[in-house]
């Protein structure tokens, strides 16, 4: 029985693929970190909808927030299964029997990557139920599977193939582990964290974190109805982040894969990624010094109004509360560019302002200018989400002509909301998805398990 | 057996694995200093070497895992240009081979066979063959996380013939295993030589296995070939440049040592000191004045009158060798200085 290579072999990387597969799904890691995964998500809408706060969340914000988890979950699962596919064969010295192969190298990363992503489908599958119920029918549903896919993806390709990339350069898989880790919370403490998003270098640094701009343009595209076009450089970082990714797995790992792990050949390399670092350091340190530089005083006289068409209201939590503003220039000259904010402060609480994130989806509208004697109206959503008593009033403010002045800014009267509890959420129609999801989950882990034992003898050594 | 090894250099076996002048260096250490031997279709070549002689790297090489600074190699005609090609002619059982504890030794080999290019069926088939052919027919099916250390050795070496190959590297492969278990896989190792006309490097540490079943031997010390050739050529040559015939190994029964040693002293003037060896049981090393040396014939007389000594002492003489006369002791002298 000679060794002919058969005209009916399979083609390497398929091997390779469906064998990392089975390692993965069947006695492997795969369906345990499933597992967590659902129990993740199913805690998650249980809380969702027995927390007395978190059940007034607008559907359109719970599904957003479901869907933001389920996709950092993911990553986090794609990035853990890729930091062990090479280092992790090293340590179990099952890599040299595969390298010895006559298989091109590219091949072996090629079957490796498709298997590693393979959760990512799976994940998504699970979150989609998770979400229908938190949507409540809101139209949101459709979109946000859609969107959440497409970036999704694109994510979990990015995160996968930079895990297998560390792999490839680390000597042991805690070496692996740890630097992914130490990646993933680097890129996900800014992304979750509040307030980091302020400033110019804030926003820069949101824009060129791949988890916080895909978060960001969720958000705005989803939630706050802004349309793509508007905010779809947000979607830059994270496809750079796939694509070279990507292009480093399959152009320079997989070429360079060998039984050691894996060294930089390129001198220049090293030189280039310290140029990239130091300028991105220079960029970061002008972005900071721009969005603090000191601001002289100008006073400035206004012949312009904003008006209100809300009297004092009274609401359930959960419930909108729509009005209008409208803006009038009365002078005889144009306006400059005009900038409307929302502000909501709690009386029960000294005045605190309100997280606007929660409670409005958009808190400014920003007006080109207005002709002499032109009036514009604008239109206002609030989405109560906690009782109790509040204040709501409008600043008009003229933009500053330069980084050396200012402007005067001009309110509307303050409106008295107060806001009754009311539950929205049905918290008995929830848990059936929250038990049943992760029960299913362990059904099939069992099936596969009895399945795949029915196949191998349980003879002892 | 060594006039089956002479009969075997006389034939025309082609030459399977042809090192030139390899060298490869890790850092200012020099692993290896132009490795060059020849390996012949149905021969087992055994490579030893002390820790950091330069084993492991040259089968790095010579198994595609490394490129050396300078040098080349073929095997099967195929030039180390063609790594692609020479991995597709060669077998490989690395020292600390892993395996997937979740795949049954069925699918382990039908995979690889795969991995070489047969079709799905053609794989599951060779791989029963292999399975028999290792011994291995009854635990197919069994997971690889269930087997003994001997049947993961098995599995291995059926993994490394999954190829068809022409050259088979095997890196300690009765490591770990009990003695019955050694010399079972030591018999399935000349087998593959023999009937499939295969070509062995054969890495051990235990010289008695290299001994008996290579026909050639390569002995590595500091990342030079320090011997080569037969194992019988080997041991002759450096039989005659090492001090010889002032030493011998005596076994006789455990509760005869203390009146053996006694009797050797008493009746020997020749004999300067008796001692045990380590932890062989009933083994004494007799060593003997310089005035022996280079002369045979007194050797042979000394020899005659401690044995004359022994049976009059009516001492059992269980086994009886001069130093130096085996591989180990060649081993032990052409290393002794890299080691020291």
């Amino acid at each position: 029985m000679k060794n002919n290579p058969s005209t009916k072999a399979l083609p390497a990387w398929w091997l390779v693929f469906t064998r990392e597969l089975s390692d993965l799904w069947v006695g492997g890691k795969a369906l345990i970190l499933i597992l967590i995964y659902t129990i993740v998500l199913a805690v998650m809408v249980y809380v969702y909808s027995f927390n007395t706060e978190l059940s007034l969340i607008p559907p359109k914000e719970s599904v957003y927030e479901m869907l933001k988890n389920a996709m950092a979950v993911s990553m986090f699962v794609g990035l853990v299964i890729g930091a062990d596919t090479l280092s992790g064969e090293r340590e179990r010295n099952t890599f040299e029997s595969l390298l010895l192969t006559p298989v091109s190298r590219r091949q072996i990363i090629l079957g490796k990557f498709l298997a590693a992503i393979s959760i990512w489908p799976v994940a998504y599958a699970i979150a989609i139920p998770f979400m229908n119920v938190l949507s409540q029918g809101d139209e949101i549903l459709v979109p946000a599977i859609l969107w959440g896919l497409g970036t999704g993806t694109i994510s979990v390709f990015a995160f996968t193939a930079l895990g297998m990339l560390v792999s490839f350069w680390s000597s042991s898989n805690k070496v692996s582990y740890f630097a992914s880790l130490g990646v993933y919370v680097l890129l996900l403490v800014p992304a979750e964290l509040p307030g980091t998003s302020s400033g110019a270098a804030g926003q820069f640094l949101q824009w060129i974190n791949p988890m916080a701009s895909v978060n960001h343009f969720l958000s705005k595209h989803l939630v706050n109805y802004e349309p793509f076009s508007l905010f779809w450089s947000w979607l830059i970082a994270p496809t750079v982040l796939a694509i070279v990714s990507l292009g480093l797995l399959f152009f320079y790992a997989g070429p360079g894969l060998r039984l050691e792990p894996g060294k930089t050949s390129w001198p220049w390399a090293k030189k280039l990624m310290r140029t990239m670092g130091l300028g991105g350091m220079a960029v970061l340190i002008l972005m900071l010094s721009l969005s603090t530089s000191p601001v002289r005083a100008q006073g400035q006289t206004s012949d312009l109004q904003i008006s209100i068409d809300l009297d004092a209201t009274v609401v359930k939590t959960g419930d909108t509360v729509e009005y209008n503003t409208v803006v009038t220039n009365n002078s005889a000259v144009a306006s400059p560019p005009l900038i409307v904010a929302m502000n909501v402060v709690n009386l029960d609480a000294k005045g605190d302002t309100v997280d606007p994130e929660d409670w409005a989806p958009k808190r400014t509208q920003y007006i080109e200018s207005l002709a002499a004697g032109e009036s514009v109206s604008l239109h206002w959503i609030i989405n109560t989400i906690l009782e109790g008593n509040y204040m709501v009033y409008m600043v008009l403010i003229p933009e500053p002509a330069d980084s050396a002045s200012t402007s005067q800014a001009v309110a509307t009267s303050g409106i008295h909301l107060t806001v009754n509890p009311f539950t929205r959420l049905n918290p008995g129609g929830v848990l059936p998805y929250a038990i049943g999801a992760p029960l299913l989950v362990i059904v099939i882990m069992y099936f596969v398990n009895r399945r795949r034992n029915q196949h191998i003898d349980a003879g002892a050594s | 057996m060594n006039a089956h090894r002479d009969s075997k250099i006389a034939s025309p076996q082609p030459e399977v694995l042809v090192a030139e002048g390899l060298q490869k260096s890790y850092g200012a250490r020099h692993a290896l200093q132009g490795l060059t031997f020849t390996l012949k279709a149905g021969r087992i070549l055994g490579f030893l070497g002390p820790n950091g002689a330069g084993k492991t790297t040259s089968i790095r090489i010579l198994t595609t895992m490394m490129e050396p600074e300078s040098g080349h190699f073929t095997v099967d005609g195929i030039s180390s240009d063609h790594p692609e090609q020479i991995r597709r002619r060669i077998g490989v059982l690395p020292e600390n081979l892993g395996f997937p504890r979740q795949m049954t030794g069925i699918e382990y080999l039908t995979y690889f066979g795969q991995l070489y290019g047969r079709s799905p069926a053609n794989a599951r088939e060779f791989a029963l063959a292999l399975l028999e052919d290792v011994g291995m027919q009854q635990r197919g099916k069994s997971l690889i996380g269930s087997y003994s250390h001997g049947m993961k050795q098995r599995i291995g070496i059926a993994r490394a013939l999954i190829n068809d190959p022409v050259v088979v590297f095997l890196d300690e492969p009765t490591l770990g295993l009990d003695p019955r278990g050694q010399q079972e896989l030591l018999e399935l190792i000349q087998r593959i030589a023999r009937e499939r006309g295969t070509g062995v490097i054969l890495c051990s540490h235990l010289l008695s296995e290299i001994e008996n079943i290579c026909d050639d031997v390569v002995i590595l010390s500091s990342g030079q070939i320090v011997a080569r050739g037969t194992v019988a050529e080997v041991v002759d040559r450096v039989q005659r440049n090492i001090v010889l015939g002032n030493a011998l190994r005596i076994q006789v029964p455990t509760d005869f040592v203390a009146k053996a040693t006694q009797a050797l002293k008493a009746a020997i003037p020749n004999v300067t000191k008796v001692t045990p060896i380590g932890e062989m049981e009933g083994w004494l090393r007799v060593e003997l004045i310089e005035s022996a040396n280079g002369n045979s014939e007194k050797s042979h007389l000394i020899n005659n009158t401690i044995l004359g000594a022994l049976i009059r002492a009516k001492i059992p003489i269980l086994s009886f060798e001069v130093e130096g006369g085996r591989l180990q002791d060649v081993f032990l002298h052409l290393t002794e200085e890299a080691i020291q």
